[in-house]
């Protein structure tokens, strides 16, 4: 019985000798990792940009970990986790793929709509650097405005990689861009019409030629240029800078429309002392002025009870000043105008004159890329 | 006698295991419908980190019922807890929600206040602005500008009007930059004058 007792104490120390020598393997860390990597996924939006390869993942990730529940629920000495590792590794590997390839979508979708906002962003800027020019602020400033500000908000959702919400905001600022345009061919169509620019054509060589057979003085505007040329005698002796109004590239109409006359005008008063400095009275509204007037009037494009205006001067002052309609220089270009001519001296104002202009080719670029 | 008292109480035992091992199907839906609830209520917008959290747990308490649910001897206890734990999560993003959208809201309030405020400095200073040579036609181009951010303003109230606060305020401060452009603009201009 003693004996018994001995050999029951030894198989009882042994076998607790056996179980504290064998450790219970421990769940492998690839799980976790693969936790956080799914983590990372969905941050990353691969629900969004790979929908299949990330239901994929998760499945699999599903899989693995079911089979680590079935291993925890053995008794700790038949656990044996190596297999599972070995699929977590596959698992994070092609989470680590699938990241990687969210990511590159993402940075390509990213430099695409980049390069959208700064093809946008360049076109505003050629259209303001055009509305300087040609003095077109209204309408078209306002647009621009408006599209500068869908730019900025596509540029907030840029940076929160909504690509998709950015898109349409891209396309709003497209809108206002387009709006912008319209606004500004609507003034400068006119100055692409065959048919204008040969009447304008016309008018200068008619008026240099007189100034030739004459041997006088003539002066003749260029609105699209931004220039006065001074001839004597047919010879072009002098070209001076000048500025117009706020919609001086129309042509005037009525009183108050502070766009400047087109036409075969002439000195008929000299205004020594002016606000202005010097002027130049014209004799505005010509006989061709008060047909438009009335035609316009007749068909109701004349606001009710206004006149045709007058009062048309070239003047001094400075030729970044706004004017109202007439054509403003500097004080020392104004005092050699002045100078030279006389009352009766022809003064041509035209639109433009030549078809190859470069201004006009960048207006007919413009309005193809529209 | 003794032996069919045994019997009885095994199949009774038996009964009482498999009976009690049910899925906790209730719980399930409950918290699929909380989640639900609050992603409505707008948690995908003014919480999607804690809303993330919350599908995560949710996919967790469902892996723990299926895992269950394939043994002989089930036991959805711990699944049981995870989904009391996850709803009660739930509904403390539910109640901290509203303020999270409040506070989204009281920001979008704000830049519309300082969008407007950046305007009127640039309408004041266009006002006081040199309207002499040199500086008329920029007058006229930022007078313009200003128009345009006139004209979008209204639509951060539209924003706020259709709850996302979020949108309104990249309008806000999209606008809020613009005036703050056509503002400094003017003051070069009122330099160039000087």
């Amino acid at each position: 019985m003693k004996t018994l007792s001995r050999t029951s104490g030894a198989l009882l120390l042994g076998s607790l000798f056996f179980v504290c020598s064998c450790k219970t393997p421990l769940a492998p860390p690839e799980a976790q990792q693969a936790e956080v990597l799914d983590q990372a996924l969905w941050r990353s939006g691969a629900s969004f940009y790979a929908q299949e390869n990330y239901v994929q993942f998760k499945q699999s990730l599903k899989s693995a970990k079911e089979k680590i529940a079935r291993e925890k629920a053995k008794f700790g000495w038949f656990r044996d986790y190596e297999p599972i590792r070995a699929e977590f590794r596959e698992l994070l590997q092609n989470g680590e793929d699938l990241l990687a390839k969210v990511e590159g979508l993402k940075s390509s979708k990213s430099k695409y709509y980049s390069e959208q906002a700064a093809a946008l962003s360049a076109r505003i800027e050629r259209l303001k650097q055009m509305t300087d020019y040609f003095n077109e602020n209204g309408p078209v400033r306002k647009s621009l405005a408006q599209a500068e500000i869908k730019l900025s908000e596509a540029g907030l959702l840029l940076q929160k990689e909504q690509f998709e919400s950015m898109g349409n905001y891209l396309s709003d600022s497209m809108t206002f861009i387009r709006q912008a345009e319209q606004a500004m061919m609507d003034v400068l169509s006119r100055y692409m019409d065959r048919k204008e620019l040969e009447k304008w054509r016309r008018w200068a060589d008619e008026t240099i030629v007189e100034s030739k057979a004459k041997e006088t003085i003539a002066i003749l505007v260029n609105k699209l240029e931004r220039k006065l040329t001074l001839y004597k005698k047919g010879v072009a002796v002098g070209s001076y800078d000048i500025g117009l109004g706020k919609y001086g590239l129309s042509d005037k109409l009525y009183s108050g429309d502070e766009a400047t006359p087109e036409g075969r005008y002439h000195i008929i008063r000299k205004i020594p002392s002016s606000p202005f400095y010097k002027a130049l009275l014209i004799n505005y509204p010509n006989e061709e002025d008060q047909k438009a007037f009335a035609l316009a009037k007749n068909k109701g494009l004349v606001p009710a009870e206004t006149g045709i205006g007058g009062y048309i001067e070239i003047h001094g002052g400075g030729k970044d000043n706004l004017t109202k309609g007439c054509i403003g220089l500097n004080d020392r270009d104004m005092d050699e105008i002045y100078r030279q001519a006389e009352v009766g001296t022809a003064v041509t104002i035209v639109g433009a004159v030549s078809v190859e202009n470069t201004i006009l080719a960048d207006i007919k670029k413009f309005e193809k890329n529209g | 006698m003794k032996g069919l008292t045994k019997n009885l109480v095994l199949v009774l035992a038996i009964a009482v295991v498999l009976t009690g091992c049910k899925q906790p199907t209730q719980l399930i839906d409950d918290a699929k419908a909380a989640i639900e609830d609050v992603t409505k209520a707008g948690a995908d917008k003014y919480a999607a980190d804690d809303l993330q959290k919350l599908n995560t747990d949710l996919t967790a308490a469902l892996d723990e019922v299926n895992a269950q649910d394939k043994k002989f001897l089930k036991k959805f206890g711990t699944a049981k807890e995870m989904l009391t734990k996850l709803k009660t999560d739930v509904d403390a993003l539910k109640a901290a929600l509203p303020a999270k959208i409040e506070a989204a809201k009281n920001a979008a309030i704000q830049l519309q206040t300082e969008a407007k405020a950046a305007i009127d400095e640039a309408k004041a200073l266009l006002a006081k602005a040199p309207k002499g040579k040199g500086t008329a036609k920029d007058i006229e181009a930022m007078k313009a500008e200003l128009t345009g951010a006139e004209t979008a303003f209204a639509e951060i109230q539209t924003a706020l009007d259709a709850q996302d606060y979020i949108g309104a305020a990249d309008k806000a401060k999209s606008i809020k930059e613009k005036a703050a452009a056509v503002t400094s603009q003017i003051q070069a201009a009122i330099e160039k004058k000087k």
